[in-house]
């Protein structure tokens, strides 16, 4: 990495006047000194605003957007100017007109680590939240934890879906292990037993149908056997009760014949011709069936008369003819009834001869009888068969709908334990990947932190020599996320530094937790500045912390040091590049001695 | 620069792939994926079950 040559600071912070730091090239190591008020701060601001973009040291000063105290007196924002010239060649920082820091070019920006003695305390006495958040870019390791809790989420739902299906498949296995006893526990086992019902209803499931259906087929052609006799007798009684009718009709018109003349019926299918006759020609003047003019006159009345005294007879014959229909009708109906009652009885014996029946299923020892009377017999002998084929129809049911039922749960059975068998497979996996991402993580934090404490303890015990304080060590607080606890030996007991160290120990413990920290990314190419820190410490403890840091600044690109104390200058100044500042003052700004 | 999420992914990526969870090449697929926090539940799930079947190269 290039060598630092020259910083020139023009209208910003103290330098009223543009003001030019050079820098001994023989030398990594820069000492500012100057009494208070002299500028030493902001020559530290300057490297600040040229790495970092801003001035740490007006925070925390209550003054809300610093911005505006940015620039020298007497000059604006867009006067500020910070230039750094190296070997390689330089940048610059300026202000824009709306405020923002502008670096050119921007790859040479320099890397920058101010630590002042404001801050020197942060690191160990800070909350331990803000403490991970100082060094949380080194250890910020949330996206894995937030896949990690991913996986944790997975493996947590897959092991309660494994539980689940664990104690459904008891379940599953518990019904049929009833059925099975149902059945009288059959050998060897009941899945064994209940794979072969199975199996064995699949096979026979086409011929149980058609058991079923040939049962269904008898029995409903037995029941319309069984209200024929009925029927027959009905229709029988009804024809016999028209005869009688009829005769009784046919002897009335005899009767009626006898009392009007023995030709009266032909007599009265001639007077309705003659009437119909008149009615048609009613201006005729002879007879329509001898044509005779005599008694002519008024015919069509007088053959109405005569007509009118044949009604009784007319009714008779009515009666007679209505009687005979009847007759007629109930003889068709009973033919008809008849021919039904083949059509049942046949459909009956074709159904009792259904190869499709089951074997041993109870049938009548014989035939149906021709007549009415007999079929009312058989009927009555063989009724309780009606009874065993429902009791057969409802057993085939009964087992197929138990065969159903089992081959459910043996398909559940099956289902939970392939899902229970995928879990069983992959649980174990996905719990490994999630031990394996826990462990590196804490693996990887932990080497961190063991890296930096023992960094700090190294660079501790160069300060402090034989004090028995250089067991340092950073935890991570298990219980909190991002909670960095800080912890050393005390008496060589563990203790908190803040509750047991002296103000000067723990100074020094912030200083060398700050060097740990710089030096752990891209050190080489970081300037490390150190504005007037370690007051509290005293003259051999100034010296050993120079020495250290004398010793630790060939691993960085550059340090600077400044300082209000004498003693940095005693006796191992050719080490490095002294520079001491005169009285600052408005008209002349920084200016050296 | 690598950030402390990606460093730690390859560590734990190369780990999962020694151990025969992650094939090499699921591993490469998901790196990003991890350091970002990206990975959900299925995903996690769908990567150990295609790790784990025969056709793994």
């Amino acid at each position: 990495m290039s060598a630092l040559k020259q910083l020139t600071i023009q209208g910003f912070r103290g330098a009223v006047k543009p003001f030019s730091l050079r820098f001994d090239p023989g030398h990594r190591v820069t000492v500012v000194y100057g009494e208070n008020a002299s500028g030493k701060s902001t020559i530290c601001d300057a490297l600040e605003f040229l790495g970092r973009g801003k001035v740490g040291s007006l925070d925390n000063r209550g003054l809300g957007q610093t911005t505006r105290y940015w620039p020298a007196i007497g000059h604006t924002l867009t006067d500020v100017s910070i230039s750094l010239e190296t070997t390689d060649g330089s940048c610059t920082a300026t202000i824009t007109r709306n405020g923002e820091v502008l670096v050119l070019p921007p790859e040479d920006q320099p890397r920058v680590e101010v630590f002042r003695r404001s801050e020197i305390l942060s690191l160990i006495e800070a909350k331990p939240a803000e403490r991970y958040a100082a060094i949380s870019r080194f250890i910020d390791v949330s996206g894995i934890e937030a896949s990690e809790a991913a996986l944790r989420e997975l493996v947590r739902d897959l092991a309660k879906q494994r539980d689940g299906a664990a104690a459904r498949l008891s379940e599953n296995k518990l019904t049929i292990q009833q059925f099975w006893e149902t059945e009288g526990s059959p050998a060897p086992d009941a899945f064994t037993w209940a794979e072969a019902e199975c199996k064995q209803s699949n096979d026979g499931s086409s011929a149980s149908e058609k058991e079923i259906s040939a049962i269904r087929a008898l029995q409903t052609a037995f029941t319309r056997l069984l209200d024929l006799p009925a029927r027959l007798r009905s229709a029988q009684q009804s024809l016999t009760v028209a005869k009688t009718a009829a005769d009784t009709a046919s002897a009335a018109v005899q009767d009626q014949l006898q009392n009007v003349a023995t030709d009266a019926g032909e007599a009265v299918g001639v007077l309705e011709a003659a009437s119909a006759y008149l009615s048609k020609h009613p201006a005729t003047e002879v007879c329509p069936v001898c044509e005779s003019s005599e008694k002519s006159c008024d015919l069509a009345n007088r053959i109405r008369e005569r007509l009118n005294a044949f009604s009784s007879l007319k009714s008779a014959q009515s009666q007679a003819t209505a009687s005979a229909q009847a007759v007629q009708r109930a003889e068709q109906q009973l033919q008809l009834i008849r021919e039904n009652a083949r059509q049942d009885v046949a459909k009956f014996e074709a159904s009792r001869g259904d190869s499709n029946l089951p074997a041993g299923l109870p049938m009548p020892d014989s035939a149906i009888p021709n007549s009415a009377s007999g079929l009312s017999s058989w009927l009555s002998s063989t009724s309780s068969l009606a009874t065993e084929w429902k009791r057969a129809e409802t057993a085939r049911h009964d087992k197929r709908q138990f065969v159903n039922t089992l081959r459910l749960a043996l398909e559940t059975w099956k289902v939970n334990q392939a899902a229970l068998d995928d879990l069983q497979q992959l649980l174990p996996r996905l719990e490994r990947a999630l031990k394996i991402v826990e462990e590196e993580r804490r693996r990887f934090t932990d080497d961190i932190l063991a890296e930096i404490a023992g960094e700090v303890s190294r660079l501790y015990d160069l300060v402090h020599p034989g004090e028995g304080l250089n067991k340092i060590r950073l935890e991570l607080d298990p219980k909190k996320r991002a909670s960095l606890e800080i912890g050393a030996d005390f008496c060589g007991q563990p203790a908190r530094p803040q509750g047991y160290f002296s103000e000067s120990h723990l100074d020094t413990l912030g200083l060398c937790v700050f060097l740990a920290l710089s030096a752990l990314e891209q050190p080489d190419q970081t300037i490390v500045v150190l504005d007037d820190i370690l007051s509290s410490v005293d003259d051999d403890h100034s010296q050993r912390i120079f020495k250290m840091l004398q010793s630790e600044a060939a691993r960085f690109r550059h340090c600077i040091i400044t300082t209000h104390s004498r003693t940095w200058n005693v006796g191992i100044n050719s080490q490095y590049q002294f520079v001491e500042l005169g009285r600052w003052s408005p008209e002349t700004g920084l200016q050296y001695r | 620069m690598n950030s402390p999420s990606e460093k730690l992914a390859a560590i734990i990526a190369e780990r999962l792939v020694r151990e025969r969870l992650l094939s090499r090449q699921e591993a490469r697929k998901i790196f990003a994926k991890l350091a970002e926090g990206k990975l959900r539940p299925e995903d996690w799930r769908a990567l150990v079950e295609l790790s784990a079947s025969p056709k793994r190269p």
